[in-house]
């Protein structure tokens, strides 16, 4: 077993004691450290529901056709919640009381800018937001930018909230290793360079930061998106710390339904992570 | 009333990127089979600031009627001039008569008012394409997004004038769950010192 090896298996064991203690159905880890360039893979290729982690999915589409030129992100969407379901069709909305920007119900009838609901969708995990931004680009047109970008663990097949398509078997899925590529391909020169700034100060602005974040000291910044449903709860972020080169993470779990202490599962794997890379960095000196 | 600006404009003498999107007078299938003729005389709006202080009816601007979102086509929404049909005035004038009825204010939605024939919503077998058909989100404080809403007041719209049409409520075609719609018909309008000879 090579060295490497080596320290992946002891990262291993130290998630596997947190997924026994955290009583989750399923943990799934994947990594790359871009200081040293170690990658980790912890059951990288599991499926999950994505819950809104697929919004970065939809973030990634949405400034890939702004740098195609189908619009520029100070244009206006009409603000309107209603949307059809990717079921059959039909008519569906979103609740305001579940949405974390309320603000943006008070728009309806009238307009909001692209950059602003890219924001919401984000920073505030707006349900409305997303389900406005992936109606104006069509899911065709972001499963097909999720393809250029190579990204074959990540499965968008409709908006949020649909009730009747998750009824029927019909939801977003997505693998660690599949958002592990999400958001390098984010850093990566997919999106101009103008893009690429703004999707990632977008990420900074996250409003949600008890999981990857929590983990990490304070001088730390986190690019991240989390998502939660019932059963499942997620945080994928690039870590930003002084003096060194970022990590990417990608944390996936499952649960049973109403189980307690989810997001600490989360924070507490992504403080495994930082102390794992920062021992190793000091290792490698 | 504020439309001493307004100026009409034969849509056969715009240019040819305009006529292109605008198609004045041209043949057009609506969603039913039924052919009309789009409207050929428009209204020129030279700024935004223009439409925010033209005022078609007392308390209807130009800008409430004509506001899109980037679904329209490119060279309409962001360059100036903007051609509006003539018919304009009409729906803004029943839109009057409406808020008077109701005693309150009238709201219209985005993409609500006059949307172009290359609009992506709907393009030119829309009535919206007449400038003679408005969205209505919201009068007063009531949204108009439940059937108690819609029905009540798509009785007293329809009760204003047996020309007006308004979608019942319903999530099938032709039917409106989360706005009032209301439409005068394939209206154009000629203004009188303008010529159809040619």
């Amino acid at each position: 077993m090579s060295p490497t090896n080596d320290v992946s298996t002891d990262l291993r064991e130290q998630l596997e004691t947190i997924r026994v203690r955290s009583k989750s159905r399923a943990i799934a880890v994947a990594l790359h450290d871009l200081h040293t360039g170690f990658r980790f893979s912890l059951s990288g290729d599991r499926r999950f529901h994505a819950a809104s982690t697929i919004k970065v999915a939809v973030l990634l589409a949405i400034f890939r056709a702004a740098d195609e030129g189908r619009f520029q992100a100070d244009d206006s969407l009409h603000v309107r919640n209603r949307f059809f379901s990717a079921a059959d069709g039909s008519v569906f909305h979103v609740d305001p009381e579940r949405d974390a920007t309320p603000e943006l119900y008070e728009s309806v009838g009238r307009t909001a800018k692209i950059s602003v609901l890219a924001h919401a969708m984000i920073s505030g995990s707006s349900n409305l937001a997303t389900n406005l931004l992936l109606d104006f680009i069509g899911v065709k047109y972001a499963r097909k930018v999720l393809s250029e970008a190579g990204l074959d663990g990540v499965e968008l097949r409709r908006g949020v909230e649909d009730h009747l398509a998750h009824e029927r078997g019909v939801n977003n899925e997505a693998t660690a290793d599949g958002l592990l590529k999400l958001m390098s391909a984010i850093r990566g020169d997919f999106l101009t360079e103008e893009s690429k700034r703004s999707v990632i100060r977008i990420l900074l602005e996250q409003r949600f930061n008890s999981m990857i974040p929590a983990g990490l000291p304070k001088h730390a910044t986190v690019a991240h998106k989390t998502g939660e449903i019932s059963t499942a709860c997620h945080d994928i972020g690039i870590v930003y710390l002084p003096e060194r080169e970022p990590y990417i993470a990608a944390i996936l779990t499952e649960f049973d339904p109403d189980k307690d202490g989810r997001r600490e599962t989360v924070a507490a794997i992504s403080e495994t992570i930082y102390h794992f890379l920062l021992g190793r960095e000091i290792q490698l000196k | 009333m504020k439309t001493e600006f307004l100026r009409p404009i034969d849509g056969f003498h715009l240019s040819q990127e305009h006529r292109a999107l605008l198609r004045p007078g041209e043949k057009e299938t609506d969603f039913s089979g039924n052919v009309h003729r789009l409207p050929r005389f428009f209204y020129e709006i030279t700024s935004w600031q223009q439409a925010k202080e033209i005022r078609l009816a007392p308390h209807f601007t130009l800008a409430e009627l004509t506001l899109v979102d980037c679904r329209e086509a490119r060279p309409l929404l962001s360059q100036f001039p903007h051609y509006v049909p003539c018919a304009i005035v009409l729906l803004a004038t029943f839109l009057e008569n409406l808020r008077r009825e109701v005693d309150a204010p009238v709201f219209i939605s985005a993409n609500g008012g006059y949307r172009s024939p290359s609009h992506h919503i709907g393009g030119a077998q829309s009535i919206h394409a007449w400038s003679t058909a408005a969205n209505i989100y919201r009068i007063g404080d009531t949204f108009l997004s439940d059937a108690k809403a819609i029905e009540k007041y798509r009785a007293i719209a329809a009760s204003l004038s047996p020309a007006v049409f308004v979608r019942p409520f319903g999530r099938e075609q032709g039917q409106t769950d989360d706005h009032l719609h209301v439409d005068l018909g394939y209206v154009s309008l000629t203004p009188r010192e303008c010529s159809e000879a040619s």
